[in-house]
């Protein structure tokens, strides 16, 4: 879920970053086409009336003009006219003949604001009279702003205050909708996680997303149905096998204990008893392997004395009539012999016991096997080493990769299946613990293992 | 002991004639089978075997249910012979009362041991005497006879005693053997346990800082060695 946090963090910095370039841009552009528009006297106060009124003059009423008037109000497709005192046209060029040719005060007053009879106009003030050019219809824009001086600062502030309220209402509708989808998503995301997890899920269904929900529900329950089945059939498989296999050993070491019988039926007898009980074996590792994969066993969380443990696994062995050639011995470290750790017993016992197994099956012409307890502070710290061939380098990087395990055979030539060391790394696993294999020299095979001490 | 009535439930009639074949080879001499639970009941309300070897899946009355109608009338032992071996029906049969519970499949060497260990505990000969080495030791009286010596057990080396010769030949680990005598939290008892084992020395061997019956091995426990076991009245 780590990731997805992260993800969904960085979605909403970065789409805040993306909002701040925007507005960066956005001034840039606005600022580069004002910018434009001054230099290029696209403004329509670009035409100089100033200058073009000193090329009109007026004396005793009487106008003369400098030749690049007519080609000034040309350029600018423009007409003008010049107003006496008293309202009335004494000059004027291409003057539209719909527009009068005098003018009361409140006719000055009207079109010095807004428009001629649709004709944009400038004005500017001359002596003793007033100076008028006109523009054609639709060229240009007039709008009078008339504000009070002390509403200006209200105006200033209000606009910057605005700005900010709709940049935050912005961001907030944007954390909403993020929030939302993130809030959609993350049952959906923690759903896909479990699923590649192997775990069972089940999502509401419900909401606009209701329908993916729905199919992960469904894929879930598949998954499901498809692991049952297959733990159900290797359990009953195994279960119907078991009274078949009773009768196989039982019927095997009568005939190989029976007086009388020729040396080479009961050696026969023995092989049937040893591979019956080679089968034995197999069917139960099948099942724990099965019910620990499925999340079948149930963990049974005890304290115990790790000592005792590997005391217990070590005396079966050789209560079993361990040869001769295996010599089996628990190292301890005296300080912390009577401090009692937390675990599933039954499974951990499985788990030395597999090992010290392993080491033997794996070294017929005989070894010497070792197992030491040391208990930190917050672990417990198994090893099993063993004088034997080790384990080749592949092999020992697949152990300890967690990749699959694949068939090998021992040196007798018999095909091991890998069961007993899968369940190992599951029932360590099963305690959050972690297992180290590696090979020792001269030779030899060192085993690794830490449990927590509250698992 | 071989004379014990013993009957054997399962459904499979093939394992029922290779059972009966297992105990008979062994020299037991009155095996009686039944095929269903209602056969068993019946037998058992008639016979009154000495002990009951019992399936637990059977067609129309299961195992558990047998178990519970031979409780209703009778303490007798029964060891539970199934195809079910997970933990929880280990602990069904345990709490309705089964004295033992083996799981299919098994070695019929086990099994014998077992029976005979259970009808051991069920009926237990007048004297138990223990032959070791250099002494031997009456169970009953809790006393040990060396030579003209006799010594008496305290309880605690008794218990210990005894559980080394429930286990007699095999490794008992330190752990078990403290767990004997002072229950289920024992750690930090292995210095006494070490103390009790000397004195229980001091009574079976003739030197006990070379024992010969009561042995230390290493690391893990420790083992007693019997000369010659007998059950009968010396």
């Amino acid at each position: 879920m780590k990731s997805i946090d992260h993800f969904f963090r960085r979605y909403i910095l970065s789409s805040i970053g993306i909002l701040v370039l925007f507005f960066v841009i956005n001034l840039f552009l606005i600022g580069t086409i004002l910018l434009t528009i001054y230099f290029n006297d696209a403004k329509d106060s670009s035409f100089p009336m100033e200058s073009f009124s000193k090329l009109i003059k007026e004396e005793n009423g009487t106008v003369t003009t400098d030749p690049q008037v007519q080609s000034i109000l040309e350029q600018a497709d423009a007409w003008a006219m010049l107003l006496n005192g008293e309202g009335t046209v004494i000059w004027q060029n291409d003057l539209p003949e719909e527009l009068p040719r005098s003018y009361s005060i409140s006719d000055v007053a009207a079109f010095s604001r807004w428009y001629l009879q649709d004709y944009p106009v400038k004005i500017w003030n001359y002596p003793e009279g007033l100076l008028v050019v006109g523009f054609q219809p639709g060229t240009a824009v007039q709008y009078h702003i008339s504000v009070k001086t002390n509403y200006l600062p209200f105006l200033f502030c209000g606009g910057i205050i605005l700005l900010i309220i709709n940049v935050g209402f912005m961001i907030f509708l944007f954390l909403r909708n993020t929030r939302k989808v993130e809030k959609a998503m993350k049952p959906i995301l923690a759903g896909i996680k479990k699923l590649s997890q192997g775990e069972i899920l089940h999502l509401e269904e419900k909401g606009e997303l209701s329908e993916i929900n729905t199919s992960l529900n469904n894929v879930s329950a598949y998954l499901s149905k498809k692991d049952n089945t297959r733990a159900e059939w290797i359990r009953g498989i195994s279960h119907d096998i078991r009274t078949p296999l009773s009768m196989i050993l039982g019927y095997s070491s009568e005939i190989e204990d029976r007086t009388g019988l020729p040396d080479d039926v009961k050696k026969q007898a023995g092989i049937i008893r040893k591979q019956g009980e080679k089968l034995r074996t197999l069917i139960s590792d099948l099942n724990l392997t099965t019910k620990l994969e499925y999340s079948m066993q149930p963990i049974r969380i005890q304290p115990f004395n790790p000592y005792e443990l590997v005391r217990q696994v070590i005396s079966e062995f050789f209560n079993n009539g361990l040869s001769s050639i295996y010599e089996v011995t628990v190292s301890e470290t005296t300080s912390n012999a009577s401090k009692t750790i937390y675990g599933d017993i039954a499974l951990l016992y499985r788990m030395l016991h597999n090992l010290i197994h392993n080491s033997i099956t794996h070294n017929p012409e005989g070894c010497q096997i070792t197992v030491s307890v040391e208990i930190d502070d917050s672990a417990c710290i198994f090893h099993i080493v063993d004088t034997g061939n080790g384990i080749n380098e592949p092999y020992l990087e697949l152990l300890n990769h967690n990749a699959s395990i694949p068939s090998s055979q021992n040196i007798c030539g018999d095909t091991e299946h890998g069961l007993g060391l899968k369940i190992v790394r599951q029932i360590v696993a099963l305690h959050q613990g972690k297992i180290f294999f590696s090979n020792i020299a001269p030779h030899g095979l060192c085993v690794e293992i830490h449990i927590p001490i509250n698992p | 002991m071989k004379d014990k009535s013993i009957l054997i439930v399962d459904d499979e009639t093939g394992l029922l004639e290779m059972l009966q074949s297992i105990f008979e080879r062994a020299g037991y001499t009155n095996i009686t089978t039944a095929t269903s639970g209602r056969t068993a009941l019946k037998i058992f309300r008639e016979h009154t075997p000495d002990m009951v070897i019992l399936d637990v899946m059977m067609p129309g009355m299961d195992g558990f249910t047998v178990l519970k109608e031979i409780r209703k009338i009778s303490t007798v032992p029964v060891l539970m012979l199934t195809a079910r071996g997970e933990a929880d029906d280990k602990f069904s049969g345990f709490e309705n009362g089964a004295d033992d519970y083996l799981v299919k499949p098994f070695l019929s060497k086990e099994l014998l041991l077992r029976v005979q260990a259970i009808l051991n505990r069920a009926y237990p000969e007048k004297e138990r005497i223990v032959h070791l080495a250099a002494s031997t030791v009456n169970l009953d009286k809790a006393k040990v006879y060396r030579g003209e010596e006799i010594f008496s057990l305290t309880a605690k080396e008794f218990t210990l005693f005894e559980k080394l010769f429930e286990n007699a030949g095999r490794i008992v680990t330190t752990g078990s053997l403290c767990e004997t005598v002072c229950g289920e939290i024992w750690e930090g008892y292995e210095n006494t346990l070490v103390t009790h084992i000397r004195h229980l020395r001091e009574k079976i061997e003739s030197n006990p800082s070379k024992p010969v019956s009561l042995l230390n091995v290493k690391g893990l426990g420790y083992r007693l060695i019997v000369k010659e076991r007998n059950n009968e009245i010396n």
